[in-house]
């Protein structure tokens, strides 16, 4: 029976993200928590082909308490089973110390239930670093497709799946042994209004929990700060940029004002490239 | 995919005011009630002034102070503020009977207070789904109502009983055929007002409260609404100020009118600017406000169904009266169908017992005295200019007359009203408001 | 005496280098550069190596030299002809561990993203992605300078320095444009050093079934000196057929603001901005933007940004050389008519 594993991750939504006028610092109350989108996509794939072959998802969070929310909302979703991998000692972790515990979660629900295909989102609204998925690809040795927009077909007799994947300049159909990982993008499926019976069923869920003392025996030394090469050294704030002058269209005339703007642009030296220089 | 129907004991469609309510009485004994809301969360489509009475929710809810409800501040002094062109006379109460605890009303914000509410519903056992809107009725032949059909796919759900707390826009109980028609624009009132942060402080020093366990509601009318029938209020919460008004959506529309320049030649307005000064816009919103009274009402129930709160115009506009009819109807209409439950029997003639109970207590009462209200203001425009207008101007005379003699004062005083209307007329006024008000 | 590495991605496809490769090959110059004292100190020997995969590639070797390289590994195999993860981060983590760069540097671009993460695992390495700054500084704590690669966080309003102490190599991913290109040296002289794969096309395990070329306008805006922009204030997708009028008076490209693309009225490559793509054009007007964060960070470092918006407000004005409050209806016909104008005297 067909089996998906889909990792989600909670983060802020960042299109609302909000700068206190006074301190110019972020303002994280009241930001919305949510679903990954590029997660969510992927998920709504996940259970789109779990529906046509018959089959079952396991969602996987490494995160917070809070992040309980979210395995819900992946219930609603369609999936099956949801599991939270939370604790103190994880936290802190980047991208290396990350995939490392994903990978291991996944090694453990393979070992009980086997994998056919894991999905990623690209990368998380917060982080945008896109590493996670391809570092658990070659954690757990198996091929990975980025940038999937769509899956194409998923043979489970010859163990093969066949993906569109989306790149600059043109897009690749790529077929690949399974079980593979894909790390999708938003067009990989969209996001059905969810049955009442998925939703209603993810509002009595409860997500396992899973922490370092079981049922995974991390290694102390590959989880959380200690596991992670990479350390915040510093953080500012980036300098100011200087306004430059800002002419009123309602002051003088639309004339006056493409006038300044060119003057502007010759005394900046770039007259000639808008004159057609551009090219 | 399981194909089992989803059941429940009764259904309350809404969780607004009404509908946790009617939740909240029915799951604390013993029914599984699934309490189903279009929202994200509970109280995210609603909006008032505001003031909620606590007579309403000390009667389902008698320890309610333990729980903590998110109140901003008592309502220690309440009152009219008249506006004429430049001026405002103030008529407010403090003390006495306002220094109840707990108070009578606590001002607070429907987005924390519903959820709040909401919460006792499901911590009474009330199986809260939210993000689901109701758009139609399982029926039986006969018409007896045996469940709802929700939006999303594969989504009925069945209950011998459904209690309707849909808000202002009923289309639900338009499709029971409880009412036969859509709202009626000179039946609606559209309420918006602006929420302003302050500092506590300031809002103490501003309003004369002594500190943040004191509050102001008042009622403004007058300049506020242009000379057509309308109310504004301001309301004093821990941090901020709501200031706003509401008015007939039939008139807004005749004159082209747009809220939000209503709004902000009333912040304007020099008696009502300086309160308000400095103050940072946190949020502009409005909400319809059912004002036609009992003259607009559905029909209340049907086989295996109720209506209650806003969905049933259960408002009294002078008194600005909605969210404890709310309260109490969904109450009611929870009792009915608690012995609907003993007496296995949901039928019509079960459900006519919801009406009995209305009857029993103020709802029904007020809103039949109160019939004529709405149609009062509309037809007596002098309420909002003329009136407001004189006061400020006779009184303003008392208080500047100082070395004139009395006898011109007060014909200057008698002139300020008879200039605007004689004197016939006045005593017509208040003879008709009298009789809106005490419904003869 | 140890050998100091600074390595980078030289990144081609189907023959094409990726320009991203030189703006590397200048900042692990400068890199270099910023340890070349200490490492004089210690008789180490500093050297500035790109890494090269793919098929009958060995020109872009060459290339590499013109652009500082001292030296490019090269492996060139039929299985490297395509991209593919597993060939690819295996063959270079390979010749990683062979010899131990200090530093190595990846573009990030489609193809770079997929590859980095691959290579930082399989190193066992820290990776910082998209980064806008980077040195070799002293840190607190180390003997020798080590790489504090700076990227922005939360939609560029904080500004965090990362720092790799233990793992090698300190690995970094830096989006197109963020820096300019290394200078080009035709007389320059390097090593070309070949090496192995040893991933056969079974071990490659994905195969590329077909290449689609995707038909409609699959513009690269990165490397354009003049970019037009659109924003929420465009309207709906009728309203870009002004903004492209503009960029073709000036002869440059469309962009737009990611709720454009968002909501459908123009195609996701045209996207600038912290989820698209960074830019430096000599030349920025962002028309209808009210320019949050998320959008300054992929324009704010071009070199003359002109604003137009109908709200004096907008905080795309704080970023702007020049700002114009209006109608960008009206202003850029008004514009347009001015460069038409102009171009006609000149000739």
């Amino acid at each position: 029976m067909f089996h998906a594993v889909v990792a989600v991750k909670q983060v802020p939504d960042t299109t609302n993200i909000r700068i206190d006028p006074d301190t110019g610092n972020l303002v994280r109350e009241g930001v919305p928590a949510i679903m990954n989108p590029y997660d969510a996509h992927a998920l709504a794939a996940a259970v789109e082909w779990k529906r046509r072959l018959n089959g079952r998802v396991t969602v996987i969070s490494m995160g917070p308490p809070s992040f309980t929310t979210t395995i819900r909302e992946a219930i609603e979703m369609g999936a099956d089973r949801g599991i939270l991998i939370s604790d103190r000692k994880l936290a802190g972790a980047d991208t290396l110390a990350t995939s490392y515990v994903l990978a291991e979660v996944i090694r453990a629900i393979h070992n009980e239930d086997p994998i056919d295909l894991l999905l990623f989102g690209k990368q998380a609204i917060d982080g945008d670093t896109a590493q996670v998925g391809p570092g658990v690809g070659v954690r757990l040795d198996m091929p990975v497709v980025t940038y999937a927009v769509g899956i194409r077909a998923i043979d489970l007799d010859d163990d093969t799946v066949v993906v569109e994947r989306r790149t600059e300049r043109w897009t690749e159909i790529i077929e690949t042994p399974l079980p593979a990982l894909l790390t999708c993008e938003k067009d990989i499926a969209e996001i059905p209004f969810a049955p009442l019976p998925d939703l209603i069923k993810s509002l009595r869920y409860e997500p396992e929990i899973w922490t370092i003392e079981g049922p995974v025996a991390f290694e102390q030394d590959m989880i959380g700060v200690r596991g992670s090469p990479t350390i915040v050294y510093q953080m500012g704030t980036p300098p100011l940029p200087e306004a430059g002058e800002v002419i009123n269209t309602r002051e003088t005339s639309i004339d006056a004002a493409v006038t300044f703007v060119f003057q502007k642009a010759e005394a900046a030296g770039v007259l000639g490239t808008m004159l057609g220089g551009g090219k | 995919m399981n194909n089992e129907r989803i059941e429940f004991d009764a259904i309350v469609v809404g969780a607004g005011l009404a509908g946790s309510a009617a939740a909240m009485v029915m799951a604390r004994k013993g029914l599984n009630v699934a309490l189903i809301e279009r929202g994200q969360k509970p109280g995210g489509k609603n909006y008032f002034g505001g003031a909620i009475y606590t007579h309403a929710i000390a009667e389902v809810l008698p320890d309610y102070m333990d729980r903590r409800p998110p109140f901003e501040r008592p309502v220690t002094e309440a009152g009219f503020w008249f506006l004429s062109r430049d001026g405002i006379t103030r008529m407010t109460v403090q003390g006495g009977k306002l220094n109840a605890e707990p108070a009578d009303a606590y001002i607070t914000l429907r987005a924390n207070f519903d959820m709040w509410w909401a919460e006792q519903a499901q911590a009474a056992g009330a199986f809260l789904i939210p993000k689901t809107a109701v758009v139609d009725f399982i029926r039986e032949e006969n018409g007896q109502v045996i469940g709802v059909l929700t939006d999303r796919p594969q989504g009925e759900v069945y209950a011998p009983v459904v209690i309707i707390c849909e808000g202002v826009n009923n289309l639900l109980a338009q499709k029971l055929d409880l009412i036969s028609h859509d709202l009626e624009p000179a039946h609606i009132a559209l309420a918006f007002k602006k929420v302003i942060s302050l500092p506590m402080e300031t809002i103490n020093a501003r309003f004369g409260l002594s500190d943040d366990e004191h509050g102001l509601a008042v009622s403004v009318l007058g300049d506020v609404s242009l000379g057509l029938p309308g109310m504004g209020f301001v309301y004093t919460n821990k941090t901020s100020v709501s200031v706003g008004l509401g008015m007939m959506l039939d008139k807004l529309a005749e004159y082209r009118l747009r809220p939000y320049d209503i709004l902000d030649r009333y912040l304007d307005h020099p008696a009502i600017a300086p309160l308000v000064k400095g103050g940072q816009l946190l949020e502009y919103g409005a909400h319809l406000i059912p004002e036609g009274g009992y003259r607009a009402m559905p029909r209340l129930y049907t086989g295996g169904a109720m209506v209650a709160g806003d969905a049933a115009a259960m408002v009294n506009a002078l008194h600005w009266e909605g969210t404890n009819m709310a309260i109490i109807a969904g109450q009611q209409a929870a009792e009915t169908a608690l012995e609907a439950h003993s007496r296995g029997d949901f039928s019509e003639k079960v459900m006519a017992r919801y009406e009995d109970r209305l009857k029993d207590g103020f709802i029904l009462q007020d809103l039949k005295q109160y019939r004529g209200f709405a149609n009062f203001l509309e037809t007596h425009p002098q309420f909002m200019d003329v009136y407001p207008n004189f006061l400020n101007d006779a009184l303003g005379q008392f208080f500047s007359a100082y070395g004139k003699p009395k006898k011109e004062l007060f014909r200057g005083m008698l002139g300020a009203l008879t200039d605007r209307r004689t004197l016939f007329k006045a005593a017509g006024d208040i003879v008709s408001m009298a009789r809106s008000v005490m419904g003869w | 005496m140890t050998a100091r590495r600074f390595w980078v991605f030289i990144e081609q496809e189907q023959g094409k280098v990726h320009p991203v490769a030189w703006e590397l090959l200048g900042v692990a110059r400068r890199l270099a550069s910023q340890v070349a004292e200490e490492a004089q100190a210690s008789g180490d020997e500093v050297s500035v190596e790109g890494v090269l995969l793919g098929h009958q590639v060995r020109d872009i070797a060459a290339e590499a030299i013109k652009y500082g390289a001292d030296r490019v590994y090269l492996i060139d195999d039929p299985v490297l002809a395509q991209y593919r993860n597993c060939p690819y981060y295996m063959s270079i983590a390979a010749v990683a561990e062979k010899y131990q760069p200090e530093v190595f540097l990846i573009g990030a671009t489609t193809l770079g993203r997929d590859l980095a993460g691959a290579v930082a695992t399989a190193l066992r390495t820290g990776l910082t992605a998209d980064c806008t700054k980077l040195e070799m500084g002293e840190v607190k704590g180390a003997k020798q300078r080590l790489l504090q690669a700076t990227r922005p966080a939360f939609g560029g309003n904080i500004m965090a320095t990362i720092v790799c102490r233990k793992h090698r190599p300190q690995m970094s991913s830096v989006r197109p444009r963020v820096f300019p290109a290394a200078p080009y040296n035709p007389d320059a002289v390097g090593e070309i050093i070949a090496e192995e794969t040893g991933v056969t096309e079974e071990g490659a395990r994905s195969c590329i079934l077909e290449f689609v070329h995707a038909q409609e306008d699959t513009v690269d805006i990165e490397y354009s000196d003049v970019i037009v922009a659109g924003g929420r204030g465009v309207g709906g997708p009728e309203g870009f057929a002004v903004i492209k009028a503009l960029a073709d008076a000036m002869g440059g490209v469309v962009g737009a603001s990611r709720p454009c693309v968002d909501a459908g009225w123009i195609k996701y490559p045209h996207q600038v901005g912290q989820t698209g793509k960074t830019v430096r054009p000599k030349v920025y007007v962002a028309a209808g933007i009210s320019g949050a964060l998320q959008h300054k960070v992929g324009m704010q470092n071009s070199d003359f940004i002109i604003a137009i918006n109908s709200d004096p407000n907008a905080p795309i004005f704080e970023v702007a050389d020049v700002g114009i409050v209006g109608d960008l209806f009206e202003v850029i016909p008004a514009m347009i008519k001015e460069i038409e104008a102009r171009k006609e005297a000149r000739v």
